[in-house]
């Protein structure tokens, strides 16, 4: 047990630290920061709600650096892309915290909230779990076939009408291989940052469909380029966090010290995987997320009377960590065995480099 | 020496510079809350006129049974002791928060006595993103020294940059070979 005095409360380190190593990996692998699991984590811990999303906020920032690093040396980023979208992103999430701010005074915050996360999770869920199926499909049919199969495939039409958009500047994104407009990527960033802000996240979870969808770029580069925009608002959350009182540093340094070891394997599985394996991974982390808001908004709809839907709630959030874990390092041993040519199951065999 | 050794070497320097580096920044932050340090820049100011407390002293206390601060002066907080500031004050030590003077004026969790303080309840449940947590006068009405979140997210940049290149050139001393993934052209 360690006495958090500036929270006032007393936790067992390692708990914090493994919160820190399951998140590093999720995060690492499908390029999300996580608040949606680590704040309730925190919470169930003892800390109050406004410093656990403090201390969240602020170990995504540290936790987004040590896996920036990996997927640069991993060559999983586009800087033009990255630095392009950033400040659509910025100005998406003051308009996202500002239109929470009118709901808030309308008294209805709460509400639209937890609807407005089960909507646009389960939407997102909906489309990358069909789109990933087919992808998964193709590549089956190719590797039967014998052909050469690449890193990556999807079978999204929504790329093409994006990048035949003709308005100037038009970006050349080198690493992602991608042409596009400017503002496709401005507005990306716009939306998604809307949405991160007014759902009090870092957005990764919206961001990454978004890239790959709508921009084009390969899920390997989502991922990548998606955690240099976590640094950011993970930053400058962390700033305005740390300015309000919200933030216990111990907290956050038992939590990096965990999201270290984590991080590196998240990242480090992303090379032996085809990009479909992160959709798919992608793809449970929100429909369990949305089964964890469905029910909280029933908890609140009902009077907050019924406590097992809290209780699910936070069972639900916390076992999605565990079960996120133990998917991808199912992959990455079954990569690790299919690349020494031991049996694997033959769905894993399109989703894993050989 | 091979020239495979090599990389591998240069993998070992960069682990153990970056090592140290983390070591050190670990070292100062650790040093820096044990000592109080960042417990004085967090609890800097009040943000409301009211009683600068020590919450953690009365916990414990009900309406049944309420807890008795002595209202005083000083520079220090020691046991069950409250002691009035305005706001923009700097708190005295040991402060962890400010029972506001609207919240003692409405008497239905603190009250003024003369010169006691009695507190009847200490804590309330609250919601936070759906989920419960127990919301005390901790952290109430207090102002964080703005020049403490700059520090805090240096020290995390610092962090993470250490950590993160501690952990790449320790991957290299193994001779764990990460090369570049060659983006083609998605494949439809």
């Amino acid at each position: 047990m360690f006495d958090f005095m500036i929270a006032g409360v007393q936790a067992p380190i390692f708990l914090l630290v493994f919160v820190g190593f399951t998140v590093g990996i999720v995060g690492g692998f499908i390029g999300v920061g996580g608040g949606y699991m680590v704040t309730p984590a925190l919470i169930v811990f003892g800390f109050p709600g406004y410093m656990a999303s403090g201390i969240d906020m602020t170990h995504i920032a540290g936790k987004g650096l040590v896996s920036t690093l990996r997927h640069r040396q991993l060559g999983n980023i586009d800087w033009t892309l990255a630095l392009t979208m950033v400040a659509g992103t910025m100005l998406g999430v003051e308009l996202g915290v500002r239109t929470l701010v009118y709901f808030k005074n309308l008294g209805i915050a709460g509400i639209v909230l937890l609807v407005t996360s089960v909507v646009v999770m389960f939407s997102l869920f909906l489309y990358t779990q069909i789109e990933t199926r087919r992808s998964h499909r193709a590549l089956d049919v190719m590797k039967k076939e014998g052909r050469q199969i690449g890193r990556e495939l999807h079978t999204s039409g929504l790329p093409k009408f994006f990048q035949s958009i003709n308005l100037a500047p038009i970006v050349r994104c080198r690493t992602a291989r991608v042409v596009v407009s400017m503002w496709v990527i401005v507005l990306v960033g716009v939306v998604t940052g809307f949405l991160a802000g007014f759902l009090g996240v870092g957005g990764g979870f919206i961001r990454v469909p978004a890239l790959v969808y709508l921009v084009g770029a390969s899920t390997h580069i989502a991922v990548g380029t998606d955690l240099v925009e976590i640094v950011f608002s993970g930053g400058y959350g962390a700033l305005r966090h740390s300015i309000e009182g919200h933030v216990d540093m111990m907290a956050v340094v038992f939590m990096i010290s965990g999201a270290l070891f984590g991080a590196q394997i998240g990242s480090i599985a992303t090379s032996y995987v085809r990009g479909p394996a992160i959709r798919y991974v992608l793809s449970y982390s929100l429909i369990l997320a949305t089964f964890g808001a469905v029910m909280r908004l029933l908890y609140v709809l009902t009077g907050q009377k019924v406590e097992w839907l809290s209780l699910v709630a936070v069972m639900l959030t916390l076992g999605e960590m565990i079960f996120l874990c133990l998917f991808i390092c199912s992959l990455l041993y079954f990569a690790w065995r299919n690349k020494r040519g031991d049996w694997v199951p033959d769905w894993v065999k399109p989703l894993v480099m050989s | 020496m091979t020239d495979n050794a090599n990389p591998r070497r240069r993998g070992a320097f960069k682990f153990a510079f970056w090592a140290v580096v983390a070591a050190a920044v670990m070292i100062l932050t650790v040093r820096s809350y044990m000592s109080g340090q960042m417990a004085e820049w967090f609890y800097h100011r009040a943000a409301a006129s009211g009683f600068a407390v020590n919450a953690d002293t009365f916990k414990d206390a009900t309406k049944a049974n309420p807890a008795t601060l002595q209202v005083t002066t000083g520079n220090e907080i020691n046991g069950l002791v409250a002691i009035r500031v305005a706001k923009g004050d700097r708190l005295p030590r040991n402060t962890n928060g400010v029972i506001a003077d609207t919240t003692v004026t409405k008497g239905r969790r603190a009250v003024l006595n003369g010169s006691t303080l009695q507190v009847m309840i200490p804590w309330e449940m609250k919601d936070a993103k759906g989920f419960k947590f127990k919301d005390t006068f901790k952290h109430k009405n207090i102002e964080t020294w703005p020049w403490s979140g700059v520090w805090n997210v240096v020290i995390v940049a610092l962090l993470g940059i250490s950590l993160g290149l501690m952990a790449e050139g320790f991957t290299d001393m193994l001779g764990f070979k990460l090369e570049k993934i060659q983006h083609r052209a998605t494949q439809r």
